[in-house]
């Protein structure tokens, strides 16, 4: 038993330590823990941690096989997101107990604290005294047991599991049905409470989900198919969208969800233009040699960058919404370019892994698919806030693309139209946001950077939460961006565009004197290289691709991505779809399209007299519109005429 | 976006000094605010002797401020009995028996008032807890009892003036803090100040301490100003007030902002977090308590 004391150690040391301990196989103590944050985090060996007191928030989180014994009390979400092993706790549990485990059996011989098991996949969560409300809140599956009373709302808007209670059930929670329950079950909850010695005589009532809320009541069936550009091309009052849009509401009675982003014409990078004239740029046979590209992301507080051949990745794109064939593809170009690709919340597979070089992993609220071992085999890690397509809300996910397999990686039951968290469990606020940014950093030991993803809503308060909780880079999304499924009006109505998000960030980040302290990265409709010029004149460290490396790999703009029969196999889960796409074809035409970026942003380098991305500047740029004036601050220069200039692409690959 | 500290020491204890405790308790949880540290500090008061402080700035600027508020004292008929600078602020202590309401919003005149009361004394700016206990000696102050606040600049500014804890403006000895966020701020200021209440912040934290301040004037004792608050305040919000012998805490229904709370025969402590309170009592394994959501309390210094 090696034994650490935290009254003398730090819990970054200790982790350490607790961490070697578990690669030699031998069990700790953990002496003076006074309710510090993290203990254990991270731990993927199978051995006996002893907290001998009160441990802090997340205690054992994103852990594997380890056993832990708290004496006393733990804080919020213990042993969060843990796969297998045990957690037994001798003291009260706060919030979030057991949120979003997927197979570890958590004990709480006190009570608990509100939202237990949020979110949670599998495993058991058993507490010995009363739960607090909303107990098995979002639940995807295993099993709560509480003892006690059962708190208001149990299990509100559980998705699958089980929740039985030995107390008085108070209040059950939107979609939870009270059932009977068979003796098997209860000698299953018997025999475990047995292991753990917790002895308790009473009889069991049990909960489950009432199925009334799993799927859409009217499914949206597809009326005809317009392209995205025909879509969003014309500005007549009466349109082709707004037929369309009248058509499937006469027909499903609610809002519509689709693919893609906002149709509605916004101020955008065509608004602006470059102040020197670029129609020879491009001209010179190879501009590539003569700038300089390469660019780190995430390394300014010690991680280990993502170091990019351009200041280019790949936007976040979840395998779910696209097949798992066209996440390989773009994996293999990301590769071929050496620059980044991102999971998106889908969780990462192998194949995933295997193509990519440098590879985010993105945590959303429902933490589908998230889990340490994926963690350390990622090249960053992402907290996922919103996206610009539809800030404030939860991916979408319907039935016919939540294969067993799918639901496999992401921990849910198949079959479901699946609307992810819009919020994480333990994110309610940026007090907590620090807390949880350091757990993954924690769990990872330092090595990765870590970014959070904004959807551009309150772009100036949420820079400034995310400089000062510590973030490495954030990839600010405009409302542009696109989306695999999301309500219609969203899309078109809600958020702020790509362009004054940027300005916004950069204003508030100048305001308290942070701009050194954060990377931006900037997505959200950049279409090509002259618009990731653009974005980097305006003060953008780097840019991120989505929509264009889709249409790039054979994408026909068609906005059915949520129906999940994609007649080119992008945006489906059907094998008969699937097979359409030659992955290995197209990651050498999204490779393609991304050298063709490389080949203009050094053009437009080479011709404004720069060897070197970091020298553009804001002085490039004049700003066609008013509007884009006003937004930019750049001078309203119209006699400078097309802002969508033409750059000659030579044969680069 | 913050962290909030909170202790009271009953009976005849003296084995904590409340500065001290209150630095500690706000170290252990600066991680949730790093831009500002305020401390509300209880000591002994005298009848018909009022504590001020009042942000002054720097310099110049302070010369005059100080200027003006000995005018505006002098014609209020309050007689300094001891004044000093001390960082960007002014406390000066005063005989003064008129109406407090009225001598506050005069002062605001001339300067940012920061607390005006019998015992109490607000003391907040920048930085971390270490940095705001070197400028001021906050771990000296003895005292019954007191707040402390870490704070996270979300929507106003990194400034001392938006740091906590809020003195209910024109209330003496009222003082708050909260971690959460009023969703009807502007509906219930309208509605107080319709009834010609004035707020010289725009942060909801005021808010509360005038609400709280303005039932407790009409004689509602602070255990029902509490239990009506959770009604009345919509939003997200846990928070704990002071009155010159209590302290007490409200926590709205959903309860997403943590507080965790610790009581002997000789303290109440509570806090945002469990490893503030382990602050007090290192190496010990407490025996704390989370209070329920939609829930209130108070307690009284037994004098």
């Amino acid at each position: 038993m090696v034994k650490i004391d935290l009254g003398k150690t730090s819990v970054r040391e200790g982790n350490e330590q607790i961490r070697q301990c578990g690669q030699n196989g031998e069990n700790v103590e953990v002496i003076n823990p006074d309710a510090r944050h993290h203990i254990g985090v991270g731990l993927v060996h199978p051995i006996t941690v002893k907290v001998r007191g009160s441990a802090g928030y997340f205690c054992a989180g994103l852990s594997d096989a380890a056993h832990f014994e708290v004496e006393n009390n733990v804080g919020w979400g213990v042993g969060d997101n843990m796969y297998s092993g045990s957690v037994v706790v001798g003291g009260n549990a706060s919030a979030i107990p057991g949120v979003a485990i997927r197979g570890a059996e958590i004990v709480i011989r006190g009570n608990m604290g509100s939202r237990a098991g949020q979110v949670m996949k599998a495993g058991t969560l058993c507490c010995a005294g009363n739960a607090n409300f909303m107990a098995g809140y979002m639940m995807y599956g295993g099993r709560i047991i509480i003892l006690g009373d059962s708190g208001v709302k149990i299990g509100e808007d559980m998705t699958a599991g089980e929740i039985f209670i030995g107390g008085k059930v108070e209040d059950l929670g939107s979609d939870a049905e009270l059932t009977d329950i068979d003796s098997a079950e209860v000698d299953d909850i018997r025999e475990f409470l047995d292991r753990y010695q917790i002895s308790f005589k009473g009889s069991f009532k049990k909960v489950i989900n009432a199925g009334k809320k799993l799927r859409y009541s009217t499914s949206e069936t597809q009326m005809r198919s317009i392209p995205f550009f025909t879509f969003s091309g014309a500005s007549d009052y009466w349109n082709p969208k707004i037929q369309e849009d009248l058509y499937i509401k006469s027909q499903i009675g609610r809002y519509r969800i689709r693919g893609y982003g906002g149709a509605r014409p916004l101020p955008h990078f065509s608004d602006l233009a470059f102040r020197k004239d670029l129609s020879q740029a491009g001209s010179e046979s190879n501009v590539i040699p003569n700038v300089r590209m390469r660019t780190e992301i995430g390394g300014i507080n010690g991680a280990q960058p993502l170091k990019l051949s351009m200041p280019v990745m790949i936007a976040p794109m979840s395998y779910g919404a696209l097949s798992a064939s066209t996440k390989r593809a773009i994996g293999l170009a990301s590769t071929l370019s050496d620059i980044a690709e991102n999971t998106g919340e889908g969780g990462m597979s192998d194949a995933q892994r295997g193509a990519a070089k440098q590879l985010i992993f993105q945590m959303l609220g429902g933490r589908l698919g998230w889990n340490i071992h994926d963690m350390k085999r990622a090249d960053g890690l992402e907290i996922y806030i919103s996206q610009g397509a539809k800030p404030g809300l939860g991916g979408q996910l319907m039935a016919k693309k939540v294969t067993p397999e799918l639901a496999k990686i992401r921990g849910i039951p198949p079959g479901i139209d699946l609307r992810s968290p819009s919020r994480h469990p333990d994110i309610l606020g940026a007090d907590d946001l620090v807390i949880k940014v350091e757990e993954l950093r924690e769990a990872t030991g330092y090595r990765l950077p870590v970014s959070i993803k904004l959807g551009a809503g309150r772009v100036r308060d949420d820079i400034k939460i995310a400089v000062k909780d510590g973030f490495d880079f954030v990839e600010l999304d405009g409302m542009q961006g696109s989306t695999g499924a999301g309500s219609a009006e969203v899309i078109d109505y809600v958020g702020i565009p790509t362009l004054p998000a940027i300005i916004e960030a950069l204003d508030a980040l100048e305001e308290i004197g942070r701009r050194d302290d954060i990377q931006i990265v900037l997505m959200g409709g950049i279409r090509d290289g002259v618009d990731a010029v653009k974005a980097l004149c305006l003060g953008a460290d780097a840019v991120a691709f989505g929509t264009s490396t889709i249409i790039a790999g054979g994408c026909i703009a068609c906005m059915q991505c949520h129906v999940g029969t994609c007649v080119t196999g992008i945006a489906t889960q059907d094998p008969e779809h699937e097979k359409r796409y030659q992955p290995e074809v197209e990651a050498q035409n999204i490779h393609r399209f991304l050298e063709s970026v490389r080949w203009q942003i050094a053009a437009i380098a080479n011709e404004l007299g720069y060897d070197d991305v970091t020298q553009f500047n804001r002085d490039d740029l004049v700003a066609l519109t008013p509007e884009a004036a006003d937004i930019t601050g750049l001078p309203y220069e119209p006699q400078y005429g097309d802002g969508d200039i033409d750059i000659k692409v030579r044969a680069v690959v | 976006m913050c962290g909030i500290a909170g202790i009271m020491l009953k009976g005849s204890s003296n084995s904590f000094k409340i500065g001290e405790a209150l630095v500690n308790m706000l170290n252990g949880c600066q991680h949730r605010g790093p831009d500002s540290t305020g401390f509300a500090l209880y000591g002994e008061s005298q009848e018909n002797t009022l504590k001020l402080r009042l942000f002054v700035g720097q310099g110049d600027e302070s010369i005059a401020a100080i200027k003006s508020i000995q005018q505006l004292l002098d014609e209020h008929g309050a007689l300094i009995i001891d004044d000093e600078q001390v960082g960007e602020t002014y406390r000066v202590t005063v005989n003064y028996t008129g109406d407090i309401l009225k001598i506050s919003y005069a002062l605001e005149h001339a300067a940012k008032v920061v607390s005006i009361g019998n015992s109490l004394d607000i003391i907040k700016d920048v930085g971390s807890a270490e940095d705001v206990d070197e400028r001021y000696h906050i771990r000296k102050f003895q005292g019954s009892h007191g707040l402390g606040h870490v704070r996270l600049a979300t929507e106003s500014d990194v400034k001392p003036e938006a740091a906590h804890p809020f003195w209910a403006t024109g209330f003496a000895d009222v003082a708050i803090v909260h971690n959460g966020q009023i969703t009807n701020y502007w509906k219930m200021r309208r509605r107080l100040e319709q009834r010609d209440y004035e707020f010289h912040t725009d942060n909801d934290s005021e808010l509360i301490a005038v609400y709280l301040a303005d039932k407790l004037s009409q004689g509602d004792e602070l255990k029902d100003v509490l239990k009506t608050s959770i009604d009345d305040l919509d939003g997200t919000f846990s928070f704990l007030v002071s009155t010159k012998d209590e302290i007490g805490y409200a926590k709205d229904r959903l309860a997403v902002k943590p507080m965790v709370m610790y009581e002997t025969d000789d303290l109440v402590a509570i806090a945002s977090e469990e490893v503030s309170l382990n602050k007090l009592f290192p190496g010990q394994a407490l025996n704390t308590k989370e209070p329920p959501p939609g829930t209130y309390n108070t307690w009284s210094r037994s004098i």
